[in-house]
């Protein structure tokens, strides 16, 4: 494989991460000590959920680790066809989040191939190391960054055009359509517009891979196959139009969150750049800490209860997977990021049969970027000038990330 | 005495949880299940951990005749 090239072409200065996303507009406040009451309260409320059309309609709201836990494992009586009604507008009708078994099973098999560990180990050397080093050295020489605009946003949607195996001179325009399609909901016209276009270009892209297969993930899906089973085109196309928002989206947030928790917390960054083993628990312990989506959403498919809450078929639950991260009843010190605490499984990727896909290679790109930037960076650490005008805090009440992220490091 | 472990074929779905936190007991295949590698592969702690954190319950762990996840 040859190296990659990113487009470095320099930070979105325009670009506000506030202003980007209406479903968390500025001023939203912490939701954590809101959850917090709510876990010791009122575990199990009724709350107003939203139906596809916008209409408000009454949704059971879940708090706490082992019911949100069990909820997610019981897919039989807690559809997720919900979420496929809302997302397919912008994915096409295979949208894997938002199916049932069996196809989703079906689907699932047969994307997951390039998402193993096994497959993933490939990637890193070669290509998001290479990612990663191309998008610092655009800033190392200065000694300061701002690491959300010029580093976390951008990253992750580089590597999925990277692993894709697009083209240097359309990755700008890749990240158009990924923004659009991500934020569907501001400016519904445009994403669905954006939508077809990124459809048209993949189209292109993949009966080119079916007649000369690559090195890359869209050959790999062209070739995938499980039983006798393969992937049809379109199934491929909201497959990686549901990248977008489950791949980019989330693991741009979860890197920010990521740095945000060792940044604020000097003397656990000292620790990690030093005693690089601690990595991998580092990266869970952020995962749990600071989840960058909240809540998901099921359909109950039949009459049922939990705890004696009844629950009548067609209801929409609401497991706040955020909520369970923080249970106190399963981590002393849940608010606080601690990266000497011993990882045990959390909630952050889902469970049951829909457990994120991409759980894998979301790791290996938050442990490379930090790698690499701590590396790289010596005495990473905040500017405090730009930390006393700008405020930098992790923000949203339903995706969470840091607003500005203003470093500096020792250039020498 | 090593450890018993099984993976139900029916409820594994390919997810490599497993892998995540016993990484040298267990190994997904080619047919996307998960296979026991080697059942002393791992500390026990992290193959109880593996079992408790499979998505879809699909990992049973026993010492002895005792069922410990």
């Amino acid at each position: 494989m040859t190296a990659p090239t990113v487009d470095a072409s320099g930070p979105y200065p325009d670009w506000d991460p506030l202003a980007q996303y209406p479903i968390d507009p500025p001023g939203s406040c912490n939701p954590h000590p809101r959850l917090a009451e709510c876990r010791r309260n009122t575990p199990i409320a009724r709350g107003q959920g939203w139906s596809d059309m916008g209409e408000a309609i009454e949704a059971l709201e879940l708090y706490r680790y082992d019911d949100v836990n069990a909820v997610l494992r019981d897919n039989e009586t807690f559809s997720s066809s919900s979420i496929r009604e809302g997302m397919s507008i912008v994915m096409g009708p295979y949208v894997l989040v938002g199916m049932d078994e069996p196809e989703h099973k079906r689907l699932r098999s047969l994307v997951a191939v390039p998402f193993r560990p096994k497959s993933l180990a490939h990637w890193e050397d070669e290509l998001v190391v290479q990612v990663v080093d191309q998008m610092i050295d655009t800033f190392a020489p200065r000694g300061s960054a701002e690491l959300v605009r010029e580093f976390t946003f951008r990253y992750p949607v580089q590597v999925i055009a990277v692993v894709l195996g697009l083209p240097v001179e359309d990755h700008a325009q890749f990240h158009e359509w990924a923004n659009a399609i991500i934020n569907v909901s501001a400016d519904p016209m445009h994403g669905i517009q954006c939508s077809k276009d990124l459809r048209g270009y993949l189209a292109e892209m993949l009966a080119d891979r079916r007649r000369a297969p690559q090195d890359d993930f869209m050959s790999e899906l062209a070739a995938a196959e499980l039983d006798g089973e393969v992937l049809g085109d379109e199934e491929i196309f909201s497959f990686l139009r549901l990248l977008l928002p489950a791949g980019a989206e989330t693991t741009y947030r979860a890197t920010g969150n990521f740095l945000y928790g060792l940044l604020t917390n000097p003397e656990q960054l000292d620790r990690l750049r030093v005693d690089r083993f601690l990595m991998t628990q580092a990266v869970e312990e952020a995962i749990r800490w600071e989840p960058p989506l909240l809540i998901t959403s099921r359909v109950a498919t039949r009459d049922t209860e939990i705890h004696g809450e009844k629950i009548p078929a067609g209801m929409q639950v609401v497991p706040h997977v955020g909520s369970a991260n923080r249970d106190e009843t399963r981590w002393e010190r849940a608010d606080e990021y601690d990266l000497f605490r011993e990882s045990k499984p959390m909630i952050s990727f889902g469970s049951g049969v829909h457990m994120c896909l991409g759980m894998h290679l979301a790791r290996l790109e938050m442990r490379v970027a930090v790698n690499r930037l701590l590396d790289r960076c010596a005495n990473l650490r905040l500017d405090p000038e730009a930390v006393e005008r700008d405020n930098p805090h992790i923000h949203g009440e339903t995706f969470r990330s840091p607003t500005t992220l203003p470093v500096l490091f020792d250039v020498g | 005495m090593a450890l018993r472990i099984e993976v139900d074929p029916e409820k594994c779905m390919g997810g490599g949880n497993c892998e995540f936190w016993a990484p040298k007991t267990f190994e997904l295949g080619d047919d996307n299940i998960s296979h026991v590698v080697d059942p002393e592969g791992d500390p026990e702690e992290k193959i109880v951990l593996a079992a408790q954190g499979c998505p879809t319950q699909a990992i049973a762990v026993w010492r002895d005749d005792e069922r410990i996840a």
